[in-house]
């Protein structure tokens, strides 16, 4: 498998605080990565690198061709096209129902309406949602609105999903329907990579671990 | 109710700047037509000592003789014993001006045409002249000044909504933003927003302006001034279709690159 992400030295900064010491690792394409640590390590901070929301401070960061160190606007929206992004608080749009949220990727990359509809109807089946295709977000459960999130997130077919906390705050039975379908996603070659502050019990397919502690990501196998 | 007012706030400020730019329009057009009937009826007579075919003051229109024939003829009948044939009677000019002067202007043309040597008399309607003249300055400025605040008051009114839209439309911009959204699918609900606002807008202002322009207060006013005037609608339409245009389109392209 080839290298998808490549970070060597990198530092990130947070209104002017180093949150993330100069730290190398790489991860492969189709690779589930856990990334952990303690609250407030910088998790949330290397997730947004990761889909350009921050900037590095200094080293080196390639995802795929692109140069994050000096990636513009034009080409930030070109990398998000390839990435599906998961977060805690889903980010649905409120004011836009269920199925046109998960068609939103697509509409972005400019598939018809009607297209874009139907594979969101397919997502949604997949993610056991079809029937609730009409409801508005605040209409449904923490844990149906984000298997709405990962619906939207995967029916593009990115290159990779970052998601950032995306079970918690959910019961078990949501945690572990989200899990499985980040499993099937990952199945389909789509590499994953997971903030979380611990790795859920009995995950049973292998994975790669980047573990934050004191500011160092340290690559565990 | 908040989306109702959302729009109401954008229509409202728009309909107050497009009327005042209209009432500016018209009421600039109003007072150049009248400037021009005042100036057609406007002369200023001279009396010379030879005959005049031109003179070199550049606001000079036209030089017209005045036919004195018929009052030399009723002299003759009252003055019998005058022997007209050895007086030597001047020439007497009505002098047309190209534009209405102001006060300062028509001493300057007055003081020109005395420095002619054949010129023994100049004769203007100044007392009369310079009270229009000041009246419709004032008038002028006062109406300036209104629709200047009320533009001023429109612009104030959207830089309040667009600070309104950034709050409303911040959160949706963003998401797309994650998934790659370019700025014209992020801005296309609030583009939609503006160009239905606008359309509103210039609609409700027609409604307005053929409301005025129909109005029996208007056309007395229109009569008493015995101007022809003449609203082209159309003209009117494509002007501030234009500018609604592009007053909501620049505040929804602010909203959507400006920062929170």
């Amino acid at each position: 498998m080839g290298k998808l992400v490549l970070a060597k030295n990198i530092t990130i900064n947070y209104n002017d605080t180093q949150i993330i010491k100069p730290s190398s690792f790489s991860i492969n394409s189709g690779d589930f990565v856990f990334l952990t640590g303690i609250s407030g390590s910088g998790k949330t901070s290397l997730i947004k690198t990761l889909y350009a929301e921050h900037k590095i401070q200094s080293g080196e960061m390639y995802i795929g061709e692109f140069n994050l160190k000096k990636i513009n606007k034009s080409k930030t929206s070109l990398l998000r096209k390839h990435l599906g992004v998961v977060f805690q608080d889903f980010k649905l749009i409120s004011e836009w129902n269920i199925i046109k949220n998960v068609m939103l990727p697509l509409l972005i990359t400019g598939i018809d309406k009607s297209n874009a509809k139907e594979m969101a109807m397919q997502y949604l089946n997949k993610v056991k949602l079809s029937h609730k295709a009409d409801k508005f977000p605040f209409e449904l459960s923490g844990g149906e609105q984000q298997r709405a999130a990962i619906a939207r997130a995967t029916i593009h077919n990115p290159v990779m999903i970052l998601a950032d906390e995306p079970i918690s705050g959910l019961d078990e039975y949501s945690a572990s329907l989200v899990m499985d379908l980040f499993i099937e996603a990952n199945k389909l070659g789509i590499t994953i990579v997971i903030a979380s502050h611990s790795i859920p019990q009995n995950f049973d397919i292998l994975f790669k671990q980047l573990h934050i502690e004191k500011g160092k990501i340290y690559e565990l196998a | 109710m908040n989306s109702l007012k959302s729009h109401l706030t954008l229509v409202l400020s728009l309909i107050a700047i497009l009327l005042s730019i209209f009432l500016f329009r018209i009421f600039s057009q109003v007072m150049h037509l009248y400037q021009k009937n005042i100036v057609n009826n406007y002369s200023i007579v001279i009396v010379s000592t030879k005959p005049i075919t031109s003179l070199n003051i550049s606001e000079i229109s036209s030089i017209n003789p005045i036919n004195i024939n018929s009052e030399i003829k009723k002299l003759k009948e009252k003055y019998k014993n005058i022997d007209f044939s050895n007086l030597k009677i001047p020439f007497f000019y009505k002098l047309k001006l190209k534009n209405f002067p102001s006060p300062n202007k028509l001493q300057e043309i007055q003081k020109q045409l005395k420095n002619y040597d054949f010129i023994k008399k100049v004769m203007t309607k100044s007392s009369s002249q310079t009270k229009i003249y000041n009246l419709l300055i004032l008038l002028k400025t006062t109406t300036k000044i209104f629709m200047f605040l009320i533009a001023i008051l429109g612009f104030l009114l959207i830089i309040k909504q667009l600070e309104v839209w950034k709050l409303l439309h911040y959160e949706r911009m963003y998401i797309m933003e994650l998934f790659g959204a370019p700025v014209w699918f992020k801005g296309a609900s609030l583009f939609k927003i503006a160009f239905l606002d606008s359309i509103i807008s210039l609609i409700l202002t027609m409604c307005l302006i053929f409301l005025i322009t129909h109005s029996a207060l208007f056309n007395n006013i229109i009569n008493e001034l015995n101007i022809n005037f003449q609203l082209n609608y159309f003209n009117e339409i494509i002007l501030l279709l234009i500018t609604s245009f592009l007053i909501s389109f620049i505040s929804s392209v602010i909203v959507v690159i400006g920062k929170k």
